[in-house]
């Protein structure tokens, strides 16, 4: 008898449990947002701009006009809201009101916020303390963007299939590729502004509106450009897709003091060991006029040693690299020796030359944005005595010295080149 | 007649392991950050060694009186009045262990996944299963510890190595955090995580004597050690000290990290099952102590009123205590510091008495 009251009151309560009713979501009745930029407002402190899909389908291009409570804008398959707001969960109230379902964040890609709001040091107030709001991941991605986040998201469409949320995971890990612009999170971030040993960096991001892709003008004559020297938003290129992701923001706690341009970050997420692959494009060590393409790879993650010379902190960094050759113009032997070393030395002293400068960028802003503090926390016995010694201060007094391995592993699909015969021999 | 049935060493030693280990899961790593930093992961090994030493003292005293659990034999060393108020006090030490659980649970649980669930909903489900499975009995717990435990172990396992992704060995140092002196200090304080141990004591007659309860308690403090300083070094390589301090459950916010592509990742539904029936293992275990304990301390022969008189009491502070909220966290943490009297000061004062007063079978191995 027991065993079946026991039985009844199981069903009953798995009954209870199962349906969660409180907390129950049903699919049509919420839109989940994707991605979520923060202006400083007008009207009141902050303006939070929201992305989501409208649900219409992705070809109708049909518009949604959802403007009570703020800006509302269409695009195609996506829509977004916009207002003003005291802060970022009244924001999000206000604009609940005008949105007829249930706006939720545990899908949000990433969180844009205007370089103004971060040079204005208010990314500690406004954008930290989210992290509170279980609905938001800590693996959300966060990007700095030139001009207003609202513009930003405006641009964001899928311009590939129609998938926005495929759009921006697929860039969100682009880094992995290029090496242009870091993966960093909302709780990477959240966590360098805690340290006391290390600074955070950002993604940087831009609107381009294709001002440097010149139609027209006087070709390009053979000098050489490494391609990466561009800043956020000022690649020359041309297209149906407007945002790009490119390059860092560096902080100084929550203000931005500065930013990296393509080649810089590249540099920077070598040291920090956060470096996977990318193209790199050098002068011909025989024929400068002309360049070789190396397809790069970090081989191991950085050795990092750190001493003390007194009080000041020297800093021995080494980078290990490994390459296969994408193409060589001059169609010379560097599959071989001698010119196989020449071409690994001319690599290496490249590489060499971005880290020195960068490493002595960010020394001239006392900022250590490469963790070398994380492993400064080894050189001490007690957190109060790394408190003490305060890191993040002697930074700008450290001493380094760069070594880079590198070695070209394969050749490519071709064993070798030969040069191609003159028509007129 | 109380029937709590008889079990083997592996299924009293799952069931000890489970209870004491599921702390893991909830606020207790953030708080043990902000005492001793970065070296909680061998912080809580000293904590196990003295509660180990202490368990060693709880066998002693049972040897002495082979086939008695610790109620009667508190009765019988320290005469009816003193004997019953220490059997009160483990009593009263059990249940706020308990209640403070399930509050614990509660709001971790409304923190990151039913935040509009009420609280009562929660406690009241968790109270109902709690009731079914005493109900059933301390034999049938067991077996179904030892058959969950499997299940919870991958999970737990799985979650660890997949985490792997965001450890820093560098998150480790300064190696001795705040101080080797904190560390000790607290290791040796903290022996509380461990005092569920007492548990076995409890349960003494449904093991099959002395040598039973001896191998399941040391390997079970064992076991749990290594789990609970697995956990923590997981934290601590995962998110430096500054960081861990902060997080409510730290163990949970880890595996919302796990990230592997597309098709790996969002994995913490799956540590939200090893959360819930640890928690409930955890939770019923002892619960079933207090209502044993007062049956004893009664002389009461049929348990199954008794459970659902304290189960409206467990659910009632418990209720109370999620609605005190902070205020009632942080009292729950200061506790702990003393939490190591009931379960290992008690038995040690009986032990001693008990050789004074020349009680027991005095052994000649």
């Amino acid at each position: 008898m027991s065993k079946k009251i026991a039985l009844i009151v199981i069903c009953t309560i798995l009954a209870a449990a199962l349906c969660s009713c409180y907390d129950a979501k049903e699919i049509d009745d919420i839109a989940h947002v994707l991605a979520i930029g923060v202006d400083k407002g007008v009207s009141d402190k902050w303006r939070l701009t929201l992305q989501f899909a409208n649900m219409k389908g992705s070809s109708s291009g049909e518009q949604m006009g959802t403007s009570s409570g703020g800006d509302g804008g269409s695009q195609d398959g996506y829509t977004y809201v916009t207002v003003d707001a005291p802060s970022f969960f009244t924001g999000l109230d206000i604009l609940n009101t005008s949105v007829p379902r249930r706006l939720v964040f545990t899908h949000a890609g990433f969180i844009v916020v205007s370089e103004e709001f971060a040079r204005d040091g208010l990314l500690g107030e406004y954008i930290a303390p989210i992290r509170r709001f279980s609905e938001i991941r800590g693996s959300v991605h966060v990007v700095v963007t030139k001009g207003s986040a609202l513009d930003f998201i405006k641009a964001n469409k899928p311009v590939i299939g129609t998938t926005l949320s495929k759009a921006i995971n697929t860039s969100a890990r682009e880094p992995e590729n290029t090496g242009f612009f870091p993966h960093v999170t909302l709780d990477d971030f959240y966590e360098a502004l805690l340290s006391t040993y290390r600074q955070p960096i950002l993604a940087m991001g831009a609107v381009n509106r294709f001002e440097n892709f010149d139609e027209k003008g006087p070709k390009w004559n053979n000098e050489y450009n490494p391609g990466g020297q561009y800043f956020a938003g000022q690649t020359p290129r041309y297209g149906e897709n407007n945002i790009e992701y490119w390059g860092t923001a560096l902080f100084d706690k929550d203000k931005m003091v500065g930013e990296l341009n393509g080649s810089e970050t590249r540099a920077l997420m070598m040291i920090r060991g956060e470096f996977v692959r990318g193209f790199f494009t050098i002068q011909d060590p025989k024929e400068p006029e002309l360049i070789i393409a190396l397809d790069i790879r970090q081989d191991k993650r950085p050795r990092v040693k750190i001493s003390f010379d007194g009080d000041i902190p020297v800093v021995d960094l080494t980078l290990c690299l490994k390459g296969d050759m994408l193409s060589v113009q001059s169609r010379l032997h560097y599959e071989e020796d001698p010119l196989l070393s020449l071409l690994e030395e001319k690599f290496k002293e490249d590489v060499k030359e971005h880290v020195n400068q960068l490493i002595n960028k960010c020394k001239s802003l006392g900022i250590d944005v490469f963790k070398f503090g994380n492993v400064v926390t080894r050189q001490f016995l007690t957190i109060d005595a790394l408190e003490e010694y305060n890191w993040n201060e002697h930074f700008k007094d450290v001493r380094f010295t760069t070594n880079v391995e590198f070695l070209i592993k394969r050749t490519g699909t071709q064993r070798k080149s030969y040069p191609i015969a003159n028509p007129e021999e | 007649m109380i029937r709590e049935g008889k079990f083997g060493v592996q299924e009293a030693m799952w069931l000890t392991a489970a209870t004491i280990s599921s702390k893991v899961f909830y606020t207790s790593p953030g708080l043990i950050t902000g005492i001793v930093g970065n070296s909680g992961w061998y912080m809580t090994l000293i904590s196990m060694s003295i509660a180990l030493l202490s368990f060693t003292f709880i066998c002693l005293l049972l040897k002495r009186f082979p086939g008695k659990d610790i109620v009667a034999i508190f009765n019988d060393t320290m005469g009816g009045v003193v004997g019953f108020a220490f059997s009160g006090i483990l009593g009263l030490y059990l249940l706020f262990l308990a209640t403070s659980r399930v509050s614990e649970f509660t709001n971790v649980m409304k923190i990151y996944a039913f935040p509009l669930t009420p609280s009562v909903i929660i406690i009241g489900i968790l109270t109902a299963g709690v009731i079914i499975l005493c109900i059933l009995g301390l034999e049938a717990l067991a077996r179904f510890t030892k058959l969950a435990v499997y299940a919870l172990l991958v999970g737990y396992v799985l979650v660890l190595i997949l985490g792997v992704q965001n450890y820093d060995i560098n998150n480790l140092f300064p190696i001795f955090g705040y101080g080797a002196d904190k560390v000790i200090l607290n290791g040796i304080l903290r022996s509380s995580a461990y005092g569920e141990i007492i548990i076995l004591a409890v349960f003494a007659k449904s093991l099959q004597g002395i040598h039973h309860i001896k191998k399941a308690g040391y390997i079970s403090l064992i076991v749990s050690g290594i789990i609970i300083s697995l956990s923590l070094l997981a934290f601590s390589l995962t998110f430096p000290y500054y960081s861990t301090l902060e997080i409510t459950a730290p163990m949970y916010h880890m595996a919302t990290l796990i990230d592997y592509g597309r098709f790996v990742q969002r994995v913490e539904t799956v540590f939200l099952f090893i959360w819930f029936i640890s928690s409930f293992i955890s939770v019923t275990a002892v619960f079933y102590c207090i209502t044993s304990i007062y049956c004893k301390l009664f002389r009461i022969q049929d348990a199954k009123p008794i459970i659902a008189g304290s189960a409206v009491i467990f659910f009632s502070i418990a209720v109370i205590q999620v609605n005190i909220g902070v205020a009632a966290e942080q009292t729950i943490q200061i506790t702990r510091q003393y939490g190591w009297i009931p379960p290992f000061a008690l038995p040690l004062i009986s032990l001693l008495t008990a050789m004074l007063r020349k009680k027991g079978v005095v052994s000649h191995e």
